[in-house]
């Protein structure tokens, strides 16, 4: 069974965000690498794997915006810091965490936005713009309605405002424009090949070496309606 | 609601006969001031009001029922209550008319009563094979026929830009400005409730019209899957398609789970929408006009690089700011045409892009100047600032006074010819260049709006009496002219 269709039988209004980057990557996203772990021994495993520094999230469906419940450890520089990590995230009272998500560190300034929506009269639309946590305060963003043509990513790459992110910035190169272009053509076929999909949000889509990482994915259940 | 795609509406835009039903000899009423209309615009095929209870109206005939007129008929337009319109369509099914225009109001905007009678409307058309405008709308203007089937007393001036409109008070504003500011209309419609013919139905039609070389619209709603933006898409490739949207802010919040579907308002996508169709989505009400104007006579520039001539440097410092802020390049001078220019103007002019003619009065030195800049191939576009309207500066004479102020006055009308313009010849020269090189010229007219009118009489000059409303449609051009480059 394909993982929509297992969340579906399971009754999920979303994916994980474990979850959501393995479907995501079917489709050629990037994403970090990363590894769930229910023990912490398992945890440490992953860490070692994956190499430090690692991030630990807590893990689960129900936990859509993890910055604002605090199950998020950045920077675990080693396996003492995993373990610490690991006790606290599970242990919290914030909400029930039964599983942890270790996964690579994305180091960058740069945090974009894509994702998908869709519209009652155009159908599924693309989103891309500046991401972070001040996403929604500063709405730096632009829609093209799917499916998207070379052409269009590239241009909506330029439809906003600080469009001068993806050139070289503090010493970094430039974001790689082509594979941008990819990750936004293919939101807009997952959109126009998938009504079970009604909504992504890759956010923050960190900037590695010029590379386009999604570090964290949500993908948002429907009912199958277009 | 059916779509047909490909609908040959010639015979609704150029009928052979026309029935007015609903004819009325009481002035306030639509049925007459209508009629009064189509008369006073001097239709050129055969009128036939239709009103059982009088024998004449305004001198023409009237006949009880369309059954009674002897020949076929083409067009039918009914202004009567909304309850007879149903019994009325069976009449002119049985007539075979194949066009029904449907004035009256009272139908599905109002309620539930009244779109169920908008339905049976509908389907009575259907079972006669009779396709109907509106209900709701306030006519029709076609520039062939002279048909002038409009509720507002508009005599529109005739040209190459088609429009249908949502909205029949929005559409009557636009012919009149569109008459003030000198834009030719080839037909326009008021499509009303959409019950039968719609938005797509006409954008289509125009499309294929080969007397419509510019399309635009006035809309509020888009269906969804309605096909709209795809049917653009095609269509921009030929014509420029305009269109002004209402209803663009959004009511209420939408309640998302995601950042994406929290941030879609309908207006960001509407907007990518029009901007992937090519649509030209004009951001204000006067920016309709204005586009029409140009975009019907002057090419597409070929780039976003702007040379700015203007008499005084204020002007020209203003339009440069404005062509940064939207996008546009204002490029320096290069030395071949500061040299060029040195010999026409005194040497103490900007000497840079703007080109500053430090209040040099004449039109000779001005086309001089034109011209010049014309030919350099560093940009796409031109702003000529005070290109018009110079008769601004005439003196009035109103002043009778004693021998010696008489004497002074004499002397004014000389200095009044000194500044006087000839509209007719610079804008002829100004068409010429446009003509010859694919630039743009776009004028900004001096002086008040006197002076802007005097310059519109010649209506094939591209003018306007503030350099951001020039600047505005310069920026929509050039983004047109992106599209139309853009991978199919």
């Amino acid at each position: 069974m394909t993982i929509i269709e297992e969340a579906k039988k399971r009754g999920a209004k979303t994916l994980s965000e474990h979850e959501s980057k393995l479907f995501l990557s079917e489709f050629g996203v990037p994403c970090t690498q990363e590894k769930t772990a229910t023990t912490e021994d398992a945890a440490v495993a992953a860490a070692n794997e994956i190499g430090y520094p690692v991030v630990m999230k807590g893990s689960g469906e129900a936990l859509a915006h993890k910055t604002e419940l605090d199950l998020i450890a950045l920077n675990l520089r080693d396996e003492k810091e995993v373990r610490e990590a690991f006790k606290k995230l599970t242990g919290t009272k914030q909400a029930e965490v039964k599983e942890v998500l270790v996964q690579q560190m994305v180091k960058g300034d740069r945090e974009l936005v894509v994702g998908l929506t869709r519209d009652a009269q155009f159908g599924p639309c693309v989103m891309f713009g500046l991401g972070g946590i001040f996403t929604e305060v500063l709405e730096d963003v632009a829609f093209r309605v799917a499916p998207l043509t070379r052409w269009d990513a590239m241009d909506m790459m330029d439809d906003i405002r600080a469009k001068k992110i993806l050139a070289e910035f503090r010493g970094q190169p430039a974001v790689d424009r082509e594979v941008l272009a990819d990750i936004l053509m293919a939101i807009g076929e997952i959109g126009m090949k998938f009504d079970d999909v009604a909504e992504i949000d890759i956010n923050p889509l960190k900037i590695m070496n010029g590379k386009p990482v999604a570090v964290d994915a949500l993908v948002v259940l429907g009912n199958g309606s277009k | 609601m059916e779509n047909m795609s490909g609908c040959d509406l010639d015979r609704l835009f150029n009928p052979r006969t026309l029935a007015f039903i609903g004819a009325s000899a009481s002035t306030s009423k639509w049925g007459f001031i209508i009629l009064f209309n189509i008369l006073k615009g001097n239709y050129k095929g055969r009128l036939y009001p239709v009103n059982p209870r009088t024998k004449a109206i305004l001198g023409v005939p009237c006949y009880p029922s369309v059954g009674d007129i002897s020949e076929d008929v083409d067009l039918a337009i009914i202004t009567t209550p909304a309850k007879a319109v149903p019994g009325l369509i069976d009449e002119c099914g049985a007539k075979r008319i194949p066009y029904v225009i449907v004035v009256s109001a009272d139908f599905s905007e109002t309620g539930p009563e009244g779109a169920r009678l908008e339905h049976e409307v509908t389907a009575k058309a259907r079972a006669h094979g009779i396709r109907i405008v509106g209900p709701n709308t306030m006519g029709v203007f076609s520039s062939q026929p002279h048909l002038h089937a409009l509720m507002p007393p508009i005599m529109p001036l005739h040209g190459q830009v088609s429009m249908f409109s949502q909205s029949g008070n929005l559409g009557a504003q636009m012919l009149m400005w569109g008459f003030d500011e000198g834009v030719g209309f080839e037909k326009f419609v008021g499509i009303g409730n959409e019950a039968d013919l719609t938005s797509i139905d006409f954008l289509d039609y125009f499309a294929r019209d080969e007397r419509t070389r510019i399309i635009l619209a006035y809309l509020e709603g888009i269906l969804p899957n309605s096909g709209l933006a795809t049917l653009a898409r095609k269509v921009s490739r030929q014509k420029p398609i305009l269109v002004f949207k209402g209803g663009r802010t959004d009511v209420g919040t939408k309640a998302a789970a995601s950042h994406s579907g929290a941030m879609a308002g309908s207006t960001r996508v509407h907007r990518a929408a029009f901007h992937q169709a090519g649509i030209i989505e004009v951001p204000t009400s006067q920016g309709m006009m204005d586009c029409a104007k140009a975009f019907a006579n002057y090419p597409v520039p070929r780039g976003n690089r702007v040379g700015i001539l203007t008499r005084g440097g204020g002007w020209g410092v203003i339009t440069a700011d404005a062509c940064v802020e939207s996008g546009l390049e204002v490029p320096p001078l290069p030395d071949e045409i500061e040299r060029k220019i040195s010999r026409i103007l005194p040497p103490y002019w900007s000497h840079g892009n703007p080109v500053d003619m430090v209040a040099m009065g004449g039109d000779g030195p001005f086309m001089a100047c034109l011209e010049t800049l014309a030919a350099w191939d560093g940009i796409d576009a031109i702003l000529a600032l005070g290109g018009s309207g110079s008769r601004a500066f005439q003196y009035s004479q109103e002043i009778k006074g004693p021998r010696e102020l008489k004497f002074v006055l004499a002397q004014e009308e000389l200095i009044a010819e000194k500044f006087s313009n000839a509209p007719e010849s610079t804008s002829v020269m100004t068409r010429q260049l446009v003509e010859q090189t694919g630039k743009p010229i776009i004028a900004v007219s001096l002086g008040s709006a006197e002076s802007h009118k005097a310059a519109l009489k010649d209506y094939h000059m591209v003018s306007y009496p503030t350099p951001e409303r020039a600047v505005r449609v310069l920026q929509l051009m050039a983004s047109y002219r992106r599209f139309i480059e853009s991978p199919e």
